[in-house]
């Protein structure tokens, strides 16, 4: 059960970083910390790692999200999430 | 606190987030602290990540006595915190279901577990044999202690000069470059340059793939909004090229040509740096006649400024377009933009220019472009190759496990050297063997030969590496061992790989952080890590198997093995002074034989002004460049710019910038002229394609590693050829359809890939060589540099076939 902490760099428009932000916060997956700059922290929590694959594609296929890097990731196993929390 | 532990793995990793993205809103004055980690059971360290050559670091996180949680190293300068997708997944490298754990030997055509003693025995047996028939092949994975215990074993104990490791299918000829140029190894900048550039040039270096971390350096400069132009010059669109200012598509081998065309026009237009070339360059040039062996292959034949411009003249932006199909307002922009002082410009490199028929010639001219132009030696001035291997700069490099080298840039085939070597490593006057190893290739062709027939290799131990996967042309340069009966292959390694399948004798190694370890990045940068978890089953360190090997050669009397004063070579003492029998695993752990290893090598450091710091120094920090050089108070600096007086202390003040190992010994660079010479081996009417090879982002290099991490095996699970749509068509091949790729070596059927990651021009084809299933190796052509004796992987004549009768991946 992956954990993984990411980087969601926005592009520079405020107004279109306020809707991403907002399409982010409705994936239960994501938890999200404070936007700085065009730099917005993010936990990443699926049941697989095929999911956090289909996940990370979302986040970088979002019109508004210029890039995303991964910095960290916990592999340890632990107790089964409840059953499927995507939208 | 007692969160339930996903939420605190969540909040772990947010904070871990979180921080880095503090770390770059605060910009550079800000001191990072790593993410915090409350106790929870996972105790972390630090650790140098186990792929690339970039050197990122990271946290490893170990609870219950294994790897549960990697992050990417905040205080690290590499990476700031950052992390590639292979990076992130290092920690599942040790966890792959089919590691191996017990001495394997042949017996009936099967592998048999053996005993580590017996196992131990047959080897010491086979090289008491025939000592000076065998040979050792490492890597730029080895540790440098690793590389250094086993080219102490062989230069040292056995007077035997067959090592090399697999650096020189990739490094030789940045090796040869820098050498012929400056006198002396490796960049005189680092990554500092990717911060301070206007100008990034990346010659054929699909640098967002294969270095993404120092890429995303480079990208996070343009989302702080600085300017930085980037240039990607390749023979096919990669990731990179998606971020490019400028793609410059060149025909295969041409480099040589647009680099000439590029001094051509600072000639013309007067751009070129007149103080500087007057102040600091000498002009070289490769002799005319490239079948005669130039007695000085790194000196060349000296040439006049006015000489160099004559031979130069021909190559107009015209010409070059002929040459090349760059357009000739392309190279003029080059050419421009080289001229100007008012621009910092960093050129990067890796295998395009290395794996290449003329690769040393092509590292020159580019080193030559910088210093003719005077863009050298300023924070974003340099010419800077990068490295595919962890520590193919710390081990094969500067410990010199190459056939022609001793530790420290010392030279084999140098009586002072040698004496220097000699009395550091303590044995009389005369061990070392004046005599050069075999490089690569021509070791491995001679243990492929039968020894009636001049195979002059019989025992070949692998460690760290996989050549029955990475050497080009397999059918010949490692298959052909199959039926050589009195042939042995010798293989330690951490999982089963292509190399085993032919191997007599199989040892299980350590791998990582189940190891002690130091390695050498791209930018000088020489890191260490303890060892974190305990490896499976039997598997037990490199360094310790060569030592037992040692240790089994002299217990059974060979004089090599023991010192001027009749000690075993490997000898290591305890803080209270006492020997501590470090060749027994019992005992391996009871002394830190890195740190022993280390501080002789440190010796070496010195002579071509590499200088290490002690051990204990690289333990407190997350790497250190050299030359490390001790100050007035005591503190041990790194120097990050090597020739500048700014803040090379080796440099003599005054000068400006000094090229203290200079190959002229007058303190300056050699600028060379190469010619453009077609590839040895281009398409024809039989083999119409180019075909390159090459890596993706998911793997490092041959996939042993990577192609057991779930995560990267599902992203990329095969090879495939890259074919452009068009061809494809002509063809009647629909993307996805199998097809047979054909060279004059062999034959592949893989899947076709069109308009998919990459993009080859027409004419062109691009196989990944990662895939222990579809061996690429089996087509490739093994013509090697002259100097650096580098093969060309990137450029063969093959042929596709939509599949028919022919079914098998056979020659």
């Amino acid at each position: 059960m992956p954990t993984s902490g990411l980087i969601i760099t926005l592009q520079p428009d405020p107004a279109t970083q306020a809707n991403v932000v907002a399409r982010l916060r409705a994936r239960p997956e994501l938890t999200l910390g404070e936007l700085s700059q065009r730099w917005l922290p993010a936990a990443l929590e699926t049941h697989d790692d095929d999911e956090s694959r289909e996940v990370h594609d979302w986040l970088m296929a979002l019109p508004g999200v210029a890039f995303v890097d991964v910095v960290s990731v916990n592999f340890e196993p632990t107790p089964s999430l409840q059953p499927h929390l995507s939208p | 606190m007692n969160l339930p532990r996903r939420e605190f793995l969540r909040a772990s990793a947010l904070a871990a987030a979180s921080a880095v993205v503090a770390q770059r809103v605060g910009a550079t004055d800000a001191t990072p602290s790593p993410a915090p980690s409350p106790a929870d059971g996972i105790a972390w360290d630090k650790a140098p990540c186990r792929f690339c050559g970039t050197g990122c670091h990271v946290r490893v996180g170990v609870k219950d006595g294994k790897v549960v949680a990697i992050q990417g190293d905040q205080l690290a300068e590499v990476n700031k915190g950052l992390l590639c997708v292979k990076g992130y997944h290092v920690g599942l490298a040790l966890y792959g279901k089919d590691r191996l754990t017990t001495p394997l030997l042949r017996k009936n055509g099967k592998l048999e577990p053996i005993s580590w003693d017996e196992a131990l025995d047959t080897i010491a047996k086979r090289v008491m044999a025939a000592p000076d028939k065998f040979a050792i092949y490492g890597s730029g994975q080895w540790t440098i202690p690793e590389g250094y215990a086993a080219n102490k074993l062989m230069k040292a104990g056995l007077s035997n000069n067959h090592i090399d490791p697999n650096a020189r299918l990739c490094m030789a000829s940045a090796v040869t470059g820098y050498l012929s140029t400056y006198g002396v190894d490796e960049p005189a900048g680092c990554y500092d340059d990717l911060d301070a550039c206007d100008v990034l040039i990346m010659w054929g270096n699909n640098m967002a793939e294969m270095h993404p971390v120092l890429f995303s350096r480079v990208i996070d400069r343009r989302t702080r909004g600085q300017k930085v132009t980037l240039i990607d010059i390749g023979t096919r669109r990669t990731r990179t090229t998606e971020f490019a200012d400028h793609y410059l598509e060149f025909k295969p081998q041409s480099d040589l040509a647009i680099m000439n065309g590029i001094a051509h026009l600072l000639l013309k237009s007067g751009t070129y740096d007149a103080k500087f070339v007057e102040r600091f360059c000498n002009f070289r040039q490769v002799p005319k006649d490239p079948t005669v062996a130039p007695t000085a292959p790194l000196l060349g034949d000296a040439m006049s400024f006015d000489a160099y411009r004559a031979a130069l003249e021909p190559y107009t932006p015209e010409y070059v377009e002929k040459i090349s199909g760059v357009p000739a307002e392309k190279i003029r922009l080059l050419g421009e933009l080289f001229g100007r002082k008012d621009l910092r410009i960093t050129s990067v490199w890796c295998m395009g220019f290395n794996q290449h028929s003329r690769g040393t010639n092509a590292n020159r001219l580019c080193h030559g472009i910088h210093l003719l132009s005077g863009h050298f030696g300023k924070p974003g001035d340099a010419p800077t190759s990068l490295t595919g291997q962890p520590s193919a700069c710390g081990t094969a490099r500067e410990v010199g496990t190459m056939c022609h080298f001793l530790p420290g840039g010392r030279l084999i085939a140098n009586a002072e050297h040698r004496a220097e070597t000699e009395r550091i490593w303590n044995v009389p006057p005369g061990r070392i063997n004046p005599k050069m190893g075999h490089h690569t290739v021509l070791l491995w062709e001679k243990f492929c030969t039968p020894t009636g027939q001049g195979g002059d290799i019989s025992t070949v131990w692998v460690q760290v590496t996989n050549p029955g996967q990475s050497l080009p042309n397999l059918h010949k340069l490692f298959k052909a061992k199959r039926g050589l009966e009195d042939k042995f292959l010798i293989v330690s390694d951490v999982y089963p790989t292509a190399t085993t399948e032919l191997a007599d004798l199989v040892l299980p190694s350590a791998m990582w952080v189940e190891k002690n370890g130091m390695f050498g990045n791209s930018e000088r940068r020489t890191q260490q890590w303890f060892k974190m978890v305990n490896p499976p089953g039997e598997a037990r360190d490199d360094c310790w198997q060569t030592i037992a090997v040692a240790r089994k050669l002299y217990d059974l009397g060979h004089a090599g093995l023991r010192d001027k004063d009749g000690k075993f070579l490997f000898t290591f003492k305890n803080a209270a002074g006492a020997e501590v029998p470090a060749w027994d695993w019992k005992h391996y752990y009871d002394v830190n034989v890195d740190r022993a290893l280390f501080e002789e090598y440190r010796a070496f450091s010195r002579y071509k002004h590499k200088d290490l710091a002690p051990y204990e120094e690289y333990v407190k920090a997350r790497g250190l460049r050299w030359p490390v050089v001790q100050q007035a108070g005591g503190a041990w600096r790194e120097t990050k710019f090597r020739f500048s007086e700014f803040d090379d202390s080796y440099v003599k003040r005054g000068t400006g910038l000094q090229f203290y190992h200079s190959v002229t010994k007058d303190d300056k660079a050699l600028i060379w002229f190469a010619p453009y010479e077609k590839a040895a081996e281009e398409p024809d009417a039989d083999f119409p394609f180019w075909l390159c090879t090459g890596r993706v982002l998911e793997h490092w290099h041959t996939g042993t590693m990577t192609m057991r991490i779930p995560q990267l095996a599902g992203a990329m699970p095969h090879a495939y050829v890259e074919m452009h749509p068009a061809d494809a068509a002509e063809r009647g091949i629909a993307n996805g359809e199998t097809i047979l790729v054909r060279t004059r070596r062999g034959q592949l059927r893989l899947p076709v890939w069109t308009n998919g990651r990459g993009h080859v021009p027409r004419g062109s084809l691009f196989i990944p060589f990662f895939d222990p299933r579809l061996l690429v190796n089996d087509l490739t052509l093994g013509e090697v540099d002259p100097i650096s004796k580098e093969p060309d992987y990137k450029k063969c004549a093959a042929t596709v076939a939509k599949l028919g009768a022919t079914r098998t991946n056979t020659v």
